[in-house]
């Protein structure tokens, strides 16, 4: 399974023709997000190896979810590969610790991060900077939405106290604010924490009407197992961030009627058939169920296939107006990158703007909740 | 000069660094250099002072995050927010020092563990800090217009630093405060007895390494332009340590091809390994630390005594140092009163060690401990240089009881002493080890010593040294390491550190066992001639010729307590004493 | 704060202080031993845990590998010397420790799949797959370092400590893991739920504890070990060799990790690097006992379990920030009271 991608770095350090395009990628393949980088890494291997004629090598490096090696990264493979454009990273701060980076060499960044903060407010930085994963913000929303519309007044917050926790904490916060909902508790804890009983009385205390788990893949069956354990009888939301297989196998029987908003990829097969991203979602699905087995695709891998997309797309015009490792090359990719429009990918649909360097709507997102150990599409 | 040579090797090689390598070596270069400045700090902190640190990634923390967030939200100068990090820096440092550097054994380690983790939680919840996210936009520093963006830019910064790091550390080391530091790892109960102040001296080695690492987290944050906390965790902090040692934690240079080895390793690995393996799983990992535990099998000091052995031989100073003497206190005239011990009891738990145990010394006269093995000699020995004070009982030092006072106050009274088990720093050469006796001589402190400003005072305390050392015969030897002395005359060598300190009272714990004959003849002149200056001297001793040719009066003791008192003729006759030696023998 | 979730925090601090405990206790022992402060320790409760979890799974756990993989680096190591040295009669014993056992153990996983097996079955062949790893790392790792200073010992625990996470990760992936309680059985204390598998951590450390207590002083390679860890040179002129002490110790070490992770498998998630944190808080209570008395590190390990459970509640995202700024006036006091013999050069 890893042929593809050793061939593609082997040609990348042996040959590395100027003709080839270089794409870098810096994934959280170790470290905190390993759940995370693992399976975009796995899915970069899937991405085409050649583009309008064009070869595309490849460069993958584990940034091991520290910012530090991040820029480490980004400056090998720019000064080092090459590369006419960087894939990565996995998480927010790794994102931004490259962002400098990529702007001083004037490369376009397509990063995979949550937190809006990394394309948004845009500014000269930024310009260079795209992102795949819906914002926060923009899942966020659906779950407020979702909460109104069941007339849920008081909500409890469990996340993880890191990043992606706490840039959850502060989108939810924000919408739920504005919706009129009452936040009658923030907890926080440790990915690898043995025990949530603390976080969860206190919860309990406040008795909200529901809880939103603000954590990503395993790690958040955790909480839920506790609240079920200690007797909470109220609805029960998990982030975007569990929807993968093993998140279902650790969570069980206990982790059945949680909603999350995901991007459609996760549900492609249960789309209706007029869904705009049913199709690209399905591909995605396919290819990589292919590779790794059944059920093993997680929706995190789908932000990697995206940036996949966006560049299948950019690079046929970016060739146009100049030679792979020339620096008119990466202009022309980035305004490529920019004008993207109308473009299915595996969660949603992209539509590009020079204020917008995330360029989803709300096609690249649908509620499901977990029936019978499997995600189910509401509505 | 030739010892010169490799580093001014080094330094050409580094300036020429920007011309030559590609970008990429230079990005790799600035981390390295931005860890060494760390692990500079640790190769003083725990290499030379014993004194074992996680939490050095916590202060790069503080110096990362005063710059990061005053000049983003405020605006200010990264050259001023360097001064306030490192301010905030000392201030943290001195606060966790006074409370940590009081824990010892594996306390310590551990207590740095604990703030190392608090520390960083705090970052992380810290809303103007950015919470876990972090800091963007931080300004690249500039001087004169010049903007350091670059690597290449911000390379001469770094390894600057570093340089300056490194030779303010060395001229440190090579000083009055170095040899104070040296010693805590010897053993504080020397260094206190010499008068070195030992807590000032951990405070002061805790408090260079940690502005060393608030230097390096300032440069961080200006080249990364980002912060978040991940850079500053605990496992950040290991691998600081992890450097030191790899490097070898005793060598200045050793932190730096430890940074260096450790980083360009990694990069190696992630290079190569997909390459070898056939495969891009995470086995960089693995093999980063099975290689490490196969560095330290074969090389358990680090790597850089490996390379030390393939330098040019270091050519020891081989100059006696000359210089005017140091100023001499007053000597009480002889026969006054120096020590005076009353009823001193001292108990180990239920155990009595010494029980009411009278005594006096006075100016111009050797008295002389003796009795059986066990009879509490050193004990008594440790109760009257405050070592190991008295459970009771009264004890004066030139009129003045020392119920109070510390070792290192007594003996800046002028009482210095010499340990039944030899307690010199074998690595330091005999002279180094001897001038420690000094310490209470000088004043010079770290800063000037870093700075060279204390070369006057040292080259006279150097120079009493050496005179101590001729003086007790073994000026052939001054310039040898004191471990490869035998064992005799590193006895001979705490004599001189002890004299080296100008006391007006001498304690001797056997200072002839394991000398030959020639040799105890040659110390007994010496004893002889240093009470003729009017010094006391009390000795503990077993050989009884050498006693009682020596002596003026002796006390004889058993069982923790006095049995005969006298000359030594009288003493000798006396049936308590022929007792105690025929009946328990020796 | 009622007194309902008092003891219901009571109870979550006391079944996490319980595992600490254990693994205090492993650590104390071996620093006693042999001077290494055992930062894997955490580790083996990780593997401990998702060997069985992918034992039950039907999966052949990768820890199958390593046992095979060191073992042979181990029966070459000891092989060749003692060849050299002509005691062929110790080669049967060693072959069969460290390359026969491991294989028959990899051989039955692929003869009997192990979803098979009852619920003790499969903790028995967790059991023997990880349990070994102990001594033969030692034998690896540690024992041509034996002589080397603690800071040295120390730095070669935290490389033998990465290369069992990116280990972990190969093996086990990223996601974690849990397995089925042991018990379903549930019952209420003042009111609070209490679950039976939460009963059994604490009895079954209990029960291990003083299991550990009368090793120590009613057998002969306890009171060896014990031996060993009051005074080294000693114990060697009285015929223990310091290789087989070590190696006994961190088998213990690695039979209490394991076992550990096993226990608690059923009520928490474990995940490859899970061990870290786990081990690090069993940390601070073999320090607060000063690394030497094991009823004061476990006290103090429980100590830390109660500590933890009650700031989760009051300020959960300041946990650690409390718990170990709290442990360091414990420390202080405890460094202030206990007398430490100067470690002379």
């Amino acid at each position: 399974m890893f042929k593809k991608l050793t061939l593609a770095v082997l040609a990348a350090l042996s040959t590395a023709a100027l003709a080839d395009i270089n794409v870098g990628v810096s994934v959280s393949a170790t470290g905190p997000a390993a759940s995370l980088g693992i399976p975009e890494k796995n899915t970069i291997a899937l991405l085409p190896t050649t583009i309008a004629g064009q070869k595309v090598n490849y460069i993958v490096l584990d940034d091991a979810t520290d910012p530090t090696a991040a820029t480490k990264n980004i400056r090998k493979l720019i000064g080092e590969n090459k590369v006419d454009v960087m894939i990565g990273s996995t998480t927010t701060p790794n994102s931004l610790a490259m962002m400098d980076v990529a702007v001083d060499s004037e490369t376009p960044l397509i990063s995979m991060a949550g937190s809006a903060i990394v394309v948004e407010p845009m500014d000269a930085k930024r310009q260079w900077v795209f992102k795949t994963a819906q914002n926060d913000a923009h899942m966020a929303t659906a779950i407020v939405q979702h909460m109104t519309d069941r007339k849920v007044q008081t909500v409890a917050f469990i996340g993880f106290a890191d990043a992606y926790g706490e840039g959850w904490y502060k989108e939810f916060a924000r919408i739920a604010e504005a919706r009129k909902l009452k936040i009658v508790a923030s907890e926080r804890y440790q990915r690898n924490d043995t025990s949530v009983t603390g976080q969860i009385l206190k919860i309990m205390a406040a008795k909200p009407d529901a809880v939103l788990i603000g954590g990503a893949g395993t790690p958040a069956a955790l909480p839920q197992k506790t609240l079920k354990e200690k007797g909470y009888k109220g609805l029960i939301y998990q982030t975007h961030g569990v929807a993968n297989n093993d998140f279902l196998r650790v969570g069980g029987k206990d982790v059945e009627g949680a909603f999350l908003p995901v991007g459609p990829m996760v549900v492609a097969a249960q789309l209706p058939a007029d869904n705009p991203v049913k199709k690209s979602g399905l591909e995605y699905v396919t290819r990589y169920e292919a590779a790794h087995g059944k059920g093993s695709v997680s929706s995190f891998g789908g932000h990697a296939w995206d940036a996949g997309v966006l560049l299948q797309a950019a690079i046929p015009q970016a060739l146009k107006k100049g030679q792979p490792g020339t620096k008119e090359f990466r202009k022309a990719l980035r305004d490529a990158l920019e004008s993207t429009k109308d473009l299915p990918a595996a969660h949603g649909i992209f539509n590009m703007t020079p204020n917008d360097h995330q360029g989803f709507d709300q096609r690249a997102r649908v509620m499901v909740t977990i029936e019978n150990g499997n995600w189910k599409l509401v509505k | 000069m030739r010892r010169q040579l490799p580093l001014a090797v080094f330094i050409a090689l580094l300036a020429a660094g920007p011309l030559l390598l590609p970008e990429f070596s230079i990005t790799l270069l600035n981390y390295i250099g931005l860890y060494a400045i760390v692990a500079v700090g640790l190769v003083l902190l725990t290499g030379v002072g014993g004194l074992t640190s996680f939490g050095q990634a916590a202060f790069v923390g503080i110096g990362a995050y005063t710059t990061a967030w005053m000049t983003t939200a405020h605006g200010v100068s990264p050259w001023l927010t360097l001064s306030i990090g490192l301010v905030v820096t000392a201030a943290v440092a001195l606060f966790l020092g006074f409370i940590t550097l009081r824990m010892g054994g594996h306390y310590l380690p551990l207590g740095t563990i604990a703030w190392g983790i608090s520390l960083y939680f705090l970052f992380g919840n810290v809303e103007f800090l950015g919470g876990h996210t972090g800091i963007t936009g931080i300004p690249p520093v500039s001087l004169f217009g010049w903007e350091m963006k670059s690597g290449r830019d911000f390379y001469y910064l770094i390894w600057l630093v570093v340089l300056l790091a490194i030779l303010a550390l060395r001229n440190l080391l090579d000083s009055r405060e170095g040899r104070a530091i040296r010693a805590l790892k010897g053993g504080a109960v020397m260094a206190e007895a010499m008068g070195i102040n030992t807590p000032r001296a951990k405070i002061v080695i805790f408090l260079i390494a940690a502005l060393l690492a608030s230097i390096s987290g300032w440069l961080y944050a200006h080249l990364q332009r980002f912060v978040n906390p991940t850079p500053f965790s605990l496992t950040q902090g290991i691998e600081y340590l992890f450097m030191a040692v790899v490097g070898g934690i005793g060598h200045v240079w050793g932190a730096v091809l430890g940074a260096g080895l450790i980083t360009v390793l990694k990069q190696w690995l992630q290079d190569w390994l997909p390459q070898i393996l056939g495969q891009s799983g995470n086995f960089e990992i693995i093999v980063f630390g099975v290689a490490v535990v196969l560095i330290l099998q074969k090389a358990r000091d680090g790597l850089w005594p490996v390379i030390l052995r393939l330098l040019p031989a270091p050519s020891r100073q081989r100059a006696v140092p000359q210089a005017p003497a140091l100023d001499r206190r007053p000597a009480p005239p002889a026969g006054t009163l120096l020590l005076e011990a009353n009823g001193v009891t001292k108990r180990f738990g239920g155990l009595v060690a010494n029980n009411n145990m009278s005594l006096t010394v006075r100016a111009g006269e050797v008295m002389a401990l003796i009795g059986p093995n066990g009879a509490g000699k050193s004990t008594m020995f440790n109760c009257i240089s405050a070592v190991d004070p008295a459970s009771e009982g009264k004890i004066a030092f030139l009129g003045a009881s020392t119920a109070s006072l510390a070792a290192r106050d007594i003996a800046s009274r002028g009482m210095s002493r010499t340990f039944q088990h030899v307690r010199l720093l074998g690595q330091m050469s005999v002279l180094e080890n001897v001038a420690i006796g000094a310490h209470l001589r000088g004043s010079r402190g770290a800063l000037a010593a870093a700075l060279r400003l204390d070369r006057a005072e040292e080259q006279r305390l150097l120079a009493e040294a050496a005179r101590q050392i001729e003086r007790v015969g073994l000026a052939e030897h001054m310039f040898d390491a004191a471990g490869s002395l035998a064992l005799g005359q590193q006895r001979i060598v705490e004599i001189a550190r002890a004299l080296c300190s100008d006391p007006c009272l001498l304690l001797l714990d056997e200072p002839a066992a394991g000398l030959r004959y020639r040799e105890k003849q040659a110390l007994a002149e010496l004893l002889r001639r240093l009470r003729g200056e009017g010094m006391g001297i009390l000795l503990v001793e077993h050989d009884m010729d050498f006693v009682m040719g020596l002596a003026d009066r002796v006390v004889v003791m058993e069982f923790g307590e006095k049995i005969a008192e006298g000359a030594p003729e009288a003493v000798q006759r006396d049936p308590k004493v022929l007792e105690a030696y025929l009946g328990g023998v020796e | 704060m009622d007194l309902q979730i008092l003891l219901l925090l009571g109870q979550d601090g006391v079944t996490n202080g319980a595992i600490y405990a254990l693994l205090a206790l492993a650590l104390v022992l071996v620093f006693a031993v042999t001077r290494v402060i055992f930062i894997p320790q955490g580790e083996f409760v990780a593997y401990g845990a998702l060997t069985l979890a992918a034992l039950q799974a039907g999966k052949v756990p990768g820890t199958v590998w390593l046992l095979l993989a060191l073992g042979t680096t181990v029966a070459l190591l000891d092989g060749v010397r003692l060849l050299r040295e002509g005691r062929f009669r110790k080669l049967p014993p060693l072959l069969i420790f460290n390359v026969g056992i491991p294989l028959l153990c990899a051989g039955g996983l692929f003869v009997v799949p192990p979803t098979q097996l009852p619920l003790w079955a499969q903790v028995a062949v967790s059991m023997l797959l990880v349990v070994p790893l102990g001594p033969m790392i030692y034998r690896v790792a540690y024992q041509p370092l034996a002589s080397a200073s603690v800071l040295v010992l120390l730095i070669v625990s935290v490389a033998v400590h990465l290369a069992l996470i990116g280990l972990g990760l190969l093996f086990f992936g990223a996601e974690g893991s849990r397995t089925p309680a042991f018990t379903e059985i549930s019952f209420e204390l003042a009111g609070a739920p209490l679950q039976g598998q939460t009963i059994l951590v604490i009895v079954a450390s209990a029960l291990l504890i003083i299991g550990l207590y009368f090793f120590f002083e009613r057998t002969l390679y306890g009171k060896a070990l014990r031996a060993t860890a009051m005074n080294r040179t000693g114990a060697r002129l009285m015929g223990i060799p310091p290789a087989l002490a070590g190696q006994l110790c961190f088998t213990l070490a690695a039979a209490i990790g394991a076992f550990s992770g096993i226990l608690i498998a059923p009520i928490t998630t474990i995940y490859y690097d899970s061990g870290f944190l786990i081990g690090l808080k069993g940390f601070v209570g073999a320090i607060i006992g000063g690394l030497a008395s094991y009823p004061v590190a476990a006290l103090g390990a429980a100590l830390v379990g109660l500590l933890e459970s009650y700031s989760s509640f009051y300020a959960s995202a300041f946990k650690e920030v409390i718990v170990f700024t709290l442990i360091i006036p414990v420390l202080l006091w405890r460094s202030l009271t206990t007398k430490h013999v100067e470690e002379e050069e």
